[in-house]
C-alpha cells in the first residue's frame, strides 16, 4: 500500500518476527529508560478530553501531547495514503494500550515523559496478534538501544505507532472489500478490546456507505438486507438451539466440579440421546402413524393377554404390537393417498442409518481434525499440563484437588525425563511378558465369554418352540441370555482393570487405550456371535423371526439398563463406601470415564442394530438414557471425586467417537444390510412378507414404474446407477485416486513444516550471532556513534524513495545497525571525500539516525508553538510544523537528483547527507532561539533538554567534520 | 452506553452479538449478572466499571487461580486496577465462551500467563505460572531444582528459536498442540 518499507524497522515482517530477540536482561536494569510516561491522571485526562473532542486546546499539555505524533515523516506517509485524515485520527485513545504501556516493568525517567507520549494514544490498531506483537516490539527494541537517548526511543515510537496506524488502515481496507459476513466475523475474531471492535466496525461501516453512495443501486441494497436478515437469523437460530440444549445447568454444575472429562461423558450421554429422539422421530413419523391410522387396534390373538413379564421380556402381548417387525402390514395402505407400507420401512431404515453414518463421519472428521492431527506425539509434556487447566471448574474444593493432581503429575513427568528409558534388557522382557500375558488372557477371556453365549444360545434354541402362547416360566427361561451377557459385561471388564494394575504402562495413554480396545473386543465378540445365532438359526427356525430377534435385542437393551444401574451401584457407591469406611487407602474413586462411555457405547449399537427389527427401540432407548444422565450425575456427585489425572478429555471424545463409528455402527450396518439383501423375511409377518429377500422391494417398485412409464428418470437411475457395476467400480477408483493425490500431498506438507522449522531455528541462531556482534561493535564506540546519528538526520526522504529491497525482513534490521556501524568507521577515514556505501541497506541506516532527530526537532516545534499560545487543533498544529519541513526536504531532494544527474540512489543520499547537515545547522541556530522561550512551560522542559542535547551533539558533529 | 438499563436496546444487542461470540441469551445473562454486582447508586450511571474485588465475588471467577490477571488483561481502565465495564465483562465472557476460535483463547492465554506483561513469557513468568498452578504455599510449590528442571523442559518443548522465552506464536504453536486445551480454557456464567 505504502512504499515505506526499505528500512528494515519499517517493514512490518520486523515487527512480525518473533524470533528476533534482544538482550532482554537489560531491560530490568534500572539505568533503563521507560518510553512509557509515567502515571499522571490530570495529564491524562486532559489528554483524553483533547482527543475526544478534538476541539481546539490551546493547552500545552494537549499541543504537547498531538504535537509529535504529527511528526513529518509520518504526514508525508499519509499524504500519500487514499484514506481521508479524519478516519485515521478518530482513534480513541486505547485504554488497553496505556494499561499494558503502564504495565511495564522498566524504570520510569520523569524526563521521559514528554517525548513518549504519543506512544500512548497510539490508535488501537490490530491485525492478527498486533497487540502482543506490538508490545513485543517495543520491549525488544528497548532493549536494542541500551543508551538513554531519547532520539533512539522517539524514533522508534515513530515508527511503530505508524506501523500501527498503517496496519489500521490495512486492516479497515481488507475488512471493507470483504462481503458484510466475512467482515463481522474477521472483526469478531481480532483479539482487541470491545471498544477498539467497535471503532474498527465504525470506520469499516463508514467506508462501506460512503462507497454506497456512490454508486447506489437497488441490487446492492437488497442484497444487503438479505444478508443481513440471514444474518439475524442465524443469530436467533443460535440461541433458540441454546434454549433447547438440555440439561445446560447440571452440565455446567458438573464441569465447575468435575472437570472437562468427566463432563465429557455426560456430553457424549446427550449426544447419544440426541440420536434416539432423531431415530424415533424418523421411524414413529414415517412407518408407525401410517400403520396406526390404517389400523389402531393391533391384531392381537385372543388367547393373548397382557401379564407383565412382557415388560421384561418384549415377548408375549408386544409380539403383535407395532413395537415389532411382525406388527407392521405388507399392504398399500389409505384410500385417497396411496401409502406403500414395504416401501416406507425400507426407505426409513435406509435414510436413517445413512443419516446416522453421515452425522458420525462429520463428527469423527472434524474431531479428528481438532484433536488428533495436530497433538504432540509426546504425552504428558510439560506444557500440556500447564495448559490444560480447567477454567470452567468453580468449586473451591476441586480448584484444590487440582492444584495437588497438577503438582504430582509434574512432579511426575519431570520423573519421568530424569529416568528416560533406562531399563535393563531382563526388565524390558518382564515388561513384554506380562503385556503379552495379559493381553493373551483377555483375548482368551473374551473368547470363552463368546463361546459361552453360543452354547447357551443353542441350549436355549432347544428348548424353546415357535409357539406363540408360552407359559410363564418359559417366558421367563428366555431372560437368561441377557442376563448371562450382562454380567459378562458387568465382570469382566473388573478382570480387565485388575490386569491393567500389573501392567507398568509407560505413559497413560497406552494404558487407557489397552483397556478400551479390550473391552471393545470382549463387546463386540459376544455381539457378533449373538447376531451369527439370529442370523443363522433364528432365521431358519421361526415362522416370525425378525420379531423374535427383536424381542432378544429388547431383552438385552432392558438387562443392559439394570446392570447400568447396578454397576453405578457397585463401582461407585459401594467402592465409596468401602474406600471411605473400610479400607481407607483406596479413598474415594473416580469416575472412570473410559468404562462408562464404552457401555453407552454398547448401548447405542444394540438400539442400532434393532432399528430394523424393532422399530420403536429407541423409545426404550430414550428413557434409559434420560434415566441414566440423572443416576449419573447422583452417583458422580455423592460417590466419586475429581479424576487425579487430568488431560487427554479432547483426544478420548474422539476415540470414542471413532469407535463410535466403527465398530459399533459399521457392525451393525453391515448386519442390517446382510438382514435386507440376503436373508428370506418371514412368510406369515413383517411388511417384506412374501419376498424373497427385502432389497427386492425396489426392485419391485422400479418395475411398476416402468409399467406406468411416467417415472423414466427413477427407472434410469435404477438401472444404469445403482445396478451397475462399472458406476462403482469408476466411483471406487476416483475415490482412490483422490485419496493417494491427498496423501501425497500431506507428505509434502510435512517435509514442508519440518523445513521451515529447521529454517525459524537458523534465524535465531543467525540473529543472536548477529547482534552479539552488533552489541560489541556498540561497547567499543559509543562516542561517535552519537555524533553520527545527528549528523544524517535529514535524508529522511530515501527510505521513501527507495523500492522495498528483497532481503529477508527478519534480517533488515540487523544488517541496517550493522551498517550504520560500518558507516561509523568510514566516517572516521572521511575528510571532504564522498565514499559511496554500495549496500543498500545503508541507507536505511541513514534513515534510522535522522528519523530520530527528526522526530526531536518536530516535538521541539511543537513546543515552540504552544508556548507562543498558537492555537490550533492539535492535528493541524502538527500539520503546520511538518508542512515547511517536507516542503524543505523534497527541494532537497530535486536539488540532490539535478545536481547529481543521476538516477543512483545511493548517491543522491550522499549528497542529501551533506546538505541536511548545512541545514541541520541553520536549524539549530533557529532553535537556539526559539528555545529560550519554550522554558516558561514548566512540563516542556524535558524536550528542551533533549534539543539541547542534540543540538550539541550537531555543533561538535561540525567542529569534528570540517 | 446504557448497560445498566434495565434492557438492552435492541440495535445494541445487535452490536453485541456481531462484535462478540456470544449468543443473544448469553448476552443477557451477562447484562443481569453484571446488574447485580453494582450499587444502587452506580446503577443510573452509564458506563460503569466495576471494581475487581466485586467482580471476583463472582462464583465463576472466585476460585481460579488467574482470577485477577484475568481481570486485569481484560480491563481497559486506565488506572489498571483490574476493574471492568460491561463491554469489558462481555469480552471477557466472548473470549471464554465455547465458539470463540483457538486464536483468540490462546491469545488471552498467552497474556493472562504473561504476568509482567511485557509480552514474552520468560523465566519468571513460566515460574509464577506453575506456582499459580500448583498452589503459592511453602509445602505446595515445587524445589527451585525441580522448577528449574520443568521450566528447562517447557523451554526445550516450546523455544522453537532458542532465546529463552516463549513469544506468542511459539505459545500458539505450542497451544495447537494440545487439544484439551480449548475445551478447558472456558467460563460459562
Amino acid at each position: 500500500m505504502m512504499s515505506y518499507s526499505s528500512g528494515g524497522l519499517f517493514n512490518p515482517a520486523y515487527h512480525d518476527s518473533d524470533t528476533l530477540e534482544m538482550d532482554r536482561r537489560s531491560t530490568n536494569k534500572p539505568q533503563h529508560t521507560n518510553p512509557y510516561p509515567r502515571q499522571d491522571p490530570g495529564w491524562r485526562n486532559e489528554r483524553e478530553h483533547t482527543h475526544y473532542s478534538s476541539a481546539p486546546q490551546p493547552s500545552s499539555d494537549g499541543i504537547r501531547g498531538q504535537a509529535p505524533s504529527g511528526g513529518w515523516q509520518e504526514e508525508s506517509w499519509r499524504g500519500r495514503e487514499r484514506i481521508p485524515m479524519s478516519f485515521i485520527s478518530t482513534g480513541p485513545g486505547s485504554p488497553s494500550w496505556q494499561h499494558d504501556l503502564n504495565h511495564s516493568t522498566l524504570q520510569i525517567l520523569p524526563d521521559s515523559q514528554y517525548d513518549r507520549s504519543p506512544a500512548v494514544r497510539l490508535p488501537s490498531t490490530a491485525s492478527g496478534n498486533m497487540t502482543m506483537r506490538w508490545r513485543g516490539t517495543t520491549l525488544r527494541r528497548m532493549s536494542m538501544f541500551p543508551s538513554t537517548d531519547p532520539a533512539y526511543q522517539a524514533f522508534t515510537e515513530d515508527a511503530i505507532r505508524d506501523e500501527m496506524e498503517n496496519e489500521e488502515q490495512k486492516l479497515v481496507q481488507e475488512l471493507v472489500a470483504q462481503s458484510t459476513g466475512d467482515g463481522i466475523r474477521a472483526i469478531r475474531d481480532l483479539p482487541v478490546s470491545f471498544r477498539e471492535k467497535k471503532h474498527i466496525r465504525s470506520q469499516v461501516l463508514a467506508f462501506k456507505s460512503a462507497e454506497k453512495s456512490h454508486h447506489f443501486t437497488c441490487l446492492a441494497e437488497c442484497s444487503k438486507r438479505v444478508s443481513s436478515s440471514f444474518r439475524r437469523l442465524g443469530y436467533s437460530v443460535n440461541s433458540t438451539k441454546q434454549t433447547l440444549e438440555l440439561w445446560q445447568g447440571v452440565m455446567k454444575e458438573i464441569g465447575g466440579k468435575f472437570g472437562t472429562s468427566v463432563l465429557s461423558y455426560f456430553v457424549i450421554l446427550r449426544w447419544l440421546l440426541m440420536f434416539n429422539v432423531l431415530s424415533f422421530l424418523v421411524n414413529f413419523c414415517f412407518i408407525t402413524i401410517p400403520m396406526l391410522v390404517h389400523n389402531l387396534s393391533p391384531n392381537i390373538p385372543t388367547n393373548v393377554s397382557f401379564r407383565g413379564l412382557e415388560l421384561l421380556t418384549g415377548a408375549g402381548y408386544f409380539t403383535y404390537t407395532t413395537m415389532y417387525y411382525g406388527g407392521y402390514s405388507n399392504e398399500t395402505l389409505g384410500h385417497l393417498v396411496q401409502y406403500d407400507m414395504q416401501l416406507s420401512y425400507f426407505f426409513t431404515i435406509a435414510v436413517y442409518m445413512v443419516l446416522c453414518g453421515i452425522i458420525l463421519i462429520l463428527s469423527m472428521a472434524s474431531s479428528f481434525k481438532r484433536n488428533y492431527v495436530l497433538a504432540d506425539p509426546v504425552s504428558n509434556s510439560a506444557w500440556q499440563l500447564l495448559c490444560s487447566w480447567d477454567f470452567s471448574i468453580t468449586n473451591e474444593r476441586a480448584v484444590k484437588q487440582r492444584k495437588n493432581n497438577l503438582r504430582v503429575q509434574l512432579k511426575e513427568s519431570l520423573s519421568e525425563k530424569a529416568q528416560g528409558e533406562q531399563l535393563t534388557l531382563s526388565e524390558k522382557l518382564k515388561k513384554l511378558g506380562v503385556h503379552l500375558g495379559s493381553w493373551l488372557l483377555s483375548t482368551s477371556l473374551a473368547a470363552g465369554c463368546a463361546a459361552g453365549i453360543y452354547y447357551l444360545c443353542q441350549y436355549e434354541e432347544e428348548r424353546t418352540t415357535d409357539d406363540a402362547n408360552q407359559s410363564l416360566l418359559e417366558e421367563a427361561k428366555t431372560l437368561l441370555v441377557p442376563f448371562v451377557v450382562s454380567v459378562m459385561n458387568l465382570v469382566v471388564p473388573l478382570f480387565y482393570s485388575l490386569f491393567n494394575k500389573f501392567e507398568l504402562y509407560s505413559s497413560q495413554r497406552k494404558q487407557i487405550y489397552a483397556l478400551v480396545v479390550r473391552n471393545v473386543l470382549l463387546k463386540m465378540s459376544v455381539l457378533a456371535v449373538l447376531c451369527y445365532y439370529w442370523m443363522n438359526v433364528v432365521a431358519k427356525k421361526f415362522s416370525c423371526w425378525e420379531s423374535v430377534v427383536g424381542q432378544a435385542l429388547y431383552r438385552l437393551v432392558i438387562f443392559d439398563f439394570f446392570f447400568l444401574l447396578l454397576g453405578s451401584f457397585f463401582g461407585e457407591f459401594l467402592s465409596n463406601v468401602i474406600g471411605t469406611r473400610l479400607i481407607r487407602r483406596l479413598g474415594v474413586p473416580e469416575f472412570d470415564v473410559a468404562r462408562n462411555v464404552l457401555e453407552l457405547i454398547y448401548a447405542q449399537t444394540l438400539a442400532w442394530i434393532g432399528i430394523y427389527f424393532a422399530p420403536l427401540l429407541p423409545v426404550i432407548q430414550i428413557v434409559k438414557f434420560f434415566i441414566l444422565f440423572y443416576l449419573k450425575k447422583v452417583s458422580l456427585t455423592q460417590n466419586c471425586q475429581p479424576p487425579r489425572r487430568s488431560g487427554r478429555a479432547a483426544q478420548m471424545q474422539t476415540i470414542f467417537i471413532a469407535l463410535l463409528f466403527f465398530p459399533c455402527f459399521v457392525g451393525a450396518l453391515s448386519m442390517v444390510a446382510y438382514t435386507a439383501w440376503s436373508l428370506t423375511p418371514s412368510e406369515q409377518c413383517g411388511p417384506f412378507r412374501g419376498l424373497n429377500n427385502t432389497f427386492s422391494v425396489v426392485g419391485v417398485w422400479i418395475d411398476d414404474l416402468q409399467e406406468t412409464d411416467d417415472h423414466d428418470w427413477a427407472v434410469w437411475i435404477y438401472q444404469n446407477i445403482i445396478r451397475s457395476e462399472i458406476f462403482y467400480f469408476f466411483v471406487t477408483l476416483i475415490i482412490m485416486i483422490v485419496i493417494y493425490i491427498f496423501w501425497q500431498i500431506t507428505r509434502g506438507r510435512k517435509q514442508l513444516i519440518s523445513q521451515l522449522r529447521q529454517q525459524i531455528v537458523n534465524e535465531g541462531k543467525d540473529k543472536s550471532f548477529l547482534l552479539d556482534k552488533l552489541q560489541n561493535l556498540q561497547k567499543c564506540q559509543p562516542k561517535k556513534k552519537h555524533k553520527q546519528k545527528n549528523h544524517k538526520k535529514h535524508t529522511e526522504q530515501r527510505p521513501h524513495d527507495s523500492s522495498p529491497n528483497g532481503q529477508p525482513h527478519s534480517n533488515a534490521m540487523v544488517q541496517a545497525l550493522l551498517a550504520r556501524q560500518r558507516l561509523e568507521e568510514e566516517e572516521g577515514r572521511r575528510t571532504s571525500r564522498v565514499s559511496v556505501p554500495s549496500d543498500i541497506s545503508s541507507s536505511s541506516s541513514l534513515a534510522q539516525a535522522m528519523l530520530a532527530r527528526q522526530r526531536a526537532e518536530a516535538s521541539e516545534r511543537g513546543e515552540f508553538f504552544s508556548t507562543t499560545g498558537f492555537s490550533e487543533i492539535p492535528l493541524n498544529t502538527s500539520n503546520a510544523v511538518t508542512q515547511p519541513m517536507q516542503d524543505r526536504r523534497r527541494a532537497g531532494e530535486y536539488r540532490a537528483d539535478e545536481a547529481d544527474g543521476l538516477s543512483s540512489s545511493v548517491s543522491s543520499v550522499m549528497m542529501q547527507v551533506m546538505q541536511a547537515r548545512q541545514r541541520a545547522e541553520e536549524e539549530d541556530r533557529f532553535q537556539w532561539a526559539a528555545a529560550p522561550q519554550g522554558n516558561s512551560a514548566s512540563a516542556g522542559s524535558s524536550a528542551l533538554i533533549q534539543a539541547m542535547l542534540a543540538r550539541q551533539q550537531a555543533q561538535n558533529e561540525f567542529d569534528d567534520g570540517y | 452506553m446504557g448497560t445498566t438499563a434495565s434492557q438492552l436496546g435492541k440495535d445494541l444487542l445487535s452490536e453485541y452479538q456481531e462484535l462478540t461470540f456470544l449468543t443473544k441469551q448469553e448476552i443477557l445473562l451477562a447484562q443481569k449478572r453484571f446488574t447485580e454486582l453494582l450499587t444502587k447508586d452506580e446503577k443510573n450511571l452509564p458506563n460503569t466499571r466495576v471494581p475487581m474485588e466485586r467482580i471476583l465475588t463472582l462464583p465463576e471467577l472466585k476460585s481460579n487461580p488467574f482470577r485477577k490477571r484475568i481481570c486485569h488483561v481484560f480491563s481497559t481502565s486506565e488506572q489498571k486496577d483490574g476493574s471492568l465495564t460491561f463491554e469489558d465483562f462481555l469480552d471477557l465472557l466472548s473470549a471464554f465462551s465455547d465458539s470463540a476460535t483457538l486464536e483468540i483463547k490462546s491469545h488471552y492465554a498467552f497474556r493472562i500467563f504473561d504476568f509482567d506483561d511485557d509480552g514474552t513469557l520468560d523465566y519468571g513468568d513460566l515460574e509464577k505460572l506453575v506456582n499459580c498452578l500448583t498452589g503459592e504455599t511453602d509445602d505446595t510449590r515445587l524445589t527451585t531444582e525441580e522448577m528449574r528442571q520443568l521450566i528447562g523442559n517447557i523451554l526445550e518443548e516450546s523455544d522453537i528459536d532458542k532465546d529463552g522465552t516463549v513469544n506468542l506464536s511459539e505459545f500458539q504453536h505450542v497451544i495447537s498442540r494440545s487439544p484439551d486445551f480449548v475445551s478447558s480454557f472456558k467460563i460459562v456464567l
